[in-house]
């Protein structure tokens, strides 16, 4: 693959950087995966029976219901979440929004309530006897158990990927070609959907296609809900191929490919949409980024805010804390139930609360530099240089979006376990920096790509003219205008990664515990209340972290607002 | 810019990452509880000096790492939640024979060769006491009207002990208490610990074939739940511990599982609220001789285990 030939910038390492770390990061799992899948036993490391389980997989007859069900339900959660999350996002990039950045804190929460921990939540909250039955006297059991339900919890998971994507790019956008087309005679509304929306596609199309990936990825709410629905996905599947004895390793690697296949055509998809015209809005000429004030519709705006905030933070921080704070579950609410024990068994260090949020947080930081990195390059060689392989190094950065957490976590294991490696990260904490690297790069880089394609090309160009190196045009150029998209998308990464629990529980070192680790054990033995409190911290935590960053970051001018 | 983060992010990894990684002497794989095989290691450290590092999932997950770990095994000890583990791995020749001298007074039936005992986990109805239903006494007692829609099933397919509890009560009746049960409004809810939480906070009211342990130590933690072991007959879980044959440490792993027996290690498994595996120790609990064991035969039961789980999706519906 030779670096020849790129446009203007000829940023050779970048490219180098990207390749290399996409090859240790993404290819060498997924290639383990795909080995897995074909030679059944190379786990004990033989070769022997080449294609041999795609007969038995392949010939499933709930392989086709499993796979329907797992579209089906990435369709609604995408469309459940452009409908909440796009017209909240444009108000915020076009309109000046009272308590706009209290907002963006409250839409930012349900990024770090990991999903399996909501979707309980969700359960003790709506379930007969459940808080809302407790303090309404009413349930809403039957709705959370079906399709609807499921797509609604996942919606609230996953929308401010788009919130935040939308309200970014329009503002990137901005008003000045809605009021071009104003001026000649369009009206606010035409301006809109002819202008300002198409002007944005690149930034809602990545933020919908990694909606879908993730949600034919969820393992836990469709794992919780959906098997009461009798909704069975491919994710759901898979585990049990994985976790029930006799093992089938190849039979679960097959439809782990199967689902990377299903992300890949989105991504093409994405891909042939985008391509047929420029994005370009990031020309080099001044801006005024001046809002407009919302009049008569800030009332209803407001309320929407509102509601939205309460479903999607309110309701499973309140769930989580109310459950944190009981005595017992049994006890339910009640003010003689009401008890810190569990906040103070986290913070008494017996149980190694302590040591688990510190593995975490260090583990969250590696991971939003490394894929921050890695990112930032993968799309910078993608978008602004010509090299051959391009389409390549771009759908790499986008298969582990749709590898399932324990595949990756089994390909891991099967890559570098191997006995004739010298050194290996393996039964170390590297094990589950790669890991974390591995299922979280996509969001730094379709963050980072979307970012790119609005910048224009002249402006490296300008560099360049004036004598600056392909390096310090990179660095002094692009890198500054693409840094915001970055930065929260590295921020994105730490509160993701802090939080991972499936292939954490495959993969962790022996002796080594994480934040979902350890609540997953305190749930496994039926000590909800700690796994709770335990998560309430976490959750705490990971959202005032990024936020001290951002305020330092801004304080220094790194990032405008 | 570029070279500082570069190194940055090898100065954050490695401060943080190497402070996890153990240079124990054993490694032992379990899938009993955190807190159980924590106290196991710190005592057996204290005793022996040798140190043990400890990895613990399910039985399922615990067993994905073995597979896709069989190019390179590293586990020395491994404690299954599951006797069919012991069986299995015999017969694939992964296990070292070893009888401890501490397993005397373990009874014939929880030590073979090559595995033994930990602690002994039974079946038995989790039932919420402010539930406001009567108290069940008989498995066949969760049919009747009064818990109609209030009934979780853990899912036989994910644990083991629930799948012997299905096998052997569907083998009395050919199935007819199960769709008695779905009639009823039961449904299966997932692993253990799922079925669980809904009878806690009082959406359910009853676990059929609930865990013990885990619910004797909610109970103790004061949680308005009971367990109700059914005259007719439950099934029990005993816990094999078992030395993998590619161990390079077998005799740290030959006293490890003598420190499990000893009075010391078998007075930890019972204060998890589990059966100790020697007859001779006490427990704040029903023992063995307590309880009433189904009569089944194990093979025969495993070796129709395909049949019987899809017997149970059609009764329960798609899952």
């Amino acid at each position: 693959m030779a670096a020849k030939g790129s446009s203007i910038g000829g940023f050779a390492p970048a490219a180098w950087l990207a390749i290399a770390g996409l090859i240790v990061v993404v290819a060498i799992p997924f290639v383990a995966v795909v080995l897995q899948g074909i030679f059944p036993n190379l786990g004990q490391g033989s070769l022997a029976g080449p294609f041999s389980s795609f007969v038995t997989t392949l010939g499933d007859s709930a392989l086709i219901g499993m796979a329907g069900n797992t579209i089906l339900l990435g369709f609604c959660v995408v469309v459940a979440s452009a409908l909440v999350a796009v017209p909240l996002g444009v108000f915020r990039a076009l309109y000046r929004i009272p308590f706009a950045s209290v907002w963006d804190v409250l839409l930012l929460v349900p990024f770090m309530i990991p999903p399996y921990i909501a979707t309980l939540g969700w359960i003790m909250t709506l379930q007969p006897r459940g808080y809302l039955q407790q303090l309404l006297g009413f349930n809403l059991a039957p709705f959370l158990f079906s399709l609807p339900g499921m797509t609604l919890v996942m919606t609230f998971n996953t929308f401010p990927v788009v919130y935040f994507a939308v309200s970014r790019t329009v503002e990137a956008v901005g008003a000045r070609y809605a009021d071009v087309g104003r001026v000649f005679g369009a009206t606010p509304a035409k301006a809109f959907w002819r202008i300002t929306l198409p002007l944005s596609a690149p930034g809602l199309a990545a933020s919908l296609m990694l909606v879908f990936a993730a949600a034919i990825e969820e393992y836990g709410t469709p794992a919780a809900l959906g098997r009461r629905a009798g909704f069975q996905v491919l994710v759901t599947g898979i585990d049990l191929r994985i976790t029930d004895w006799p093992i089938d390793l190849p039979g679960a690697a097959i439809l782990s490919i199967l689902l990377v296949a299903m992300s890949l055509a989105t991504f093409l998809l994405q891909r042939w949409i985008l391509a047929r015209r420029s994005y370009q809005t990031v020309s080099g000429k001044p801006m005024a980024k001046d809002k407009r004030p919302l009049g008569s519709m800030q009332l209803p705006v407001l309320a929407a805010f509102a509601v939205v905030a309460f479903l999607a933070t309110g309701v499973p921080l309140l769930a989580i804390l109310a459950t944190a704070l009981s005595r017992t579950i049994s006890g339910g609410l009640a003010l003689d139930n009401i008890s810190l024990n569990n906040f103070m068994l986290v913070f008494s260090g017996e149980a190694d609360a302590l040591v688990a949020l510190g593995n975490s947080f260090s583990l969250g930081i590696a991971s939003a530099i490394i894929t921050g990195l890695i990112g930032v390059t993968a799309a910078y060689t993608v978008v602004k240089t010509k090299i051959r392989g391009r389409l390549a190094i771009d759908s790499m950065t986008i298969l582990p979006n749709a590898l399932p957490g324990i595949v990756v976590a089994v390909g891991l294991i099967l890559a570098w376990n191997m006995p004739w490696l010298p050194v290996t990260p393996y039964n170390t904490g590297f094990i589950l920096l790669l890991a974390y690297c591995c299922i979280l790069l996509p969001q730094p880089v379709r963050y980072a790509t979307a970012a790119f394609q609005q910048i224009g090309d002249n402006l490296e160009a300008a560099a360049r003219v004036f004598g600056a190196s392909g390096v310090t045009a990179f660095r002094r150029i692009l890198l500054p205008l693409v840094f915001p998209s970055l930065a929260s998308s590295m921020l994105l990464v730490f509160a993701l990664a802090s939080r991972e629990l499936v292939a954490s529980v495959v993969v962790a070192p022996v002796g080594m515990q994480t934040i979902a680790t350890f609540i997953w054990r305190q749930f496994e033995q039926g000590s909800i209340g700690l796994g709770m409190a335990m998560a309430f911290i976490a959750i705490v935590i990971t959202t005032l972290l990024p936020l001290l960053l951002l305020t330092l970051l801004r304080r220094s001018g790194l990032v405008a607002e | 810019m570029l070279k500082s983060l570069k190194s940055l992010t090898l100065g954050v990894v490695a401060a943080a990452l190497m402070a996890g990684v153990a240079h124990a002497d054993i490694t032992v794989y379990t899938a009993g509880p955190q807190s159980l095989i924590d106290k196991l290691s710190a005592g057996f450290t204290k005793q022996t000096g040798v140190k043990v590092n400890v990895f613990q999932a399910t039985t399922g997950k615990v067993m994905a790492r073995i597979e896709a770990e069989a190019a390179n095994p590293v586990v020395d000890v491994l404690i299954s939640a599951s006797w069919d583990t012991a069986t299995d791995f015999a017969k694939r020749g992964w296990l070292v024979k070893y009888t401890s001298p501490n397993a005397a007074k373990v009874p014939d039936f929880l030590k073979t060769e090559t595995a033994v005992a930990q602690g002994i986990s039974a079946l038995g109805i989790a039932w919420n006491t402010k539930s406001g239903t009567p108290k069940p006494s008989e498995w066949a007692d969760l049919t009747k009207p009064e818990y109609k829609d209030l009934v979780n099933i853990p899912d036989p397919a994910q644990s083991g002990s629930s799948f012997e509890l299905t096998a052997a009560l569907a083998g009395q009746d050919q199935f007819k208490l199960f769709k008695d049960l779905q009639a009823n409004g039961a449904i299966i809810a997932g692993a253990n610990a799922d079925a669980l939480n809904p009878v806690l906070q009082g959406a359910k009211a009853a676990v059929f074939g609930a865990v013990d342990y885990i619910t004797l130590a909610a109970k103790k933690k004061g949680e308005s739940i009971d367990v109700i072991f059914p005259a007719s007959g439950t099934v029990i879980a005993p816990r094999p511990a078992m030395i993998l044959n590619w161990s390079k440490q077998q005799d740290d792993a030959k006293k490890f599982i003598d420190y499990m027996l000893s009075d010391e290690g078998q007075k930890l498994v019972a204060d998890q609220m589990l059966m100790p595996a020697r007859t001779d120790v006490a427990a704040d609990r029903p023992l063995i001789g307590d309880l009433k064991l189904l009569k089944y035969d194990t093979d025969a039961v495993y070796g129709k285990r395909k049949e019987t789980l899809a017997e149970i999706t059609k009764i329960y519906g798609g899952k």
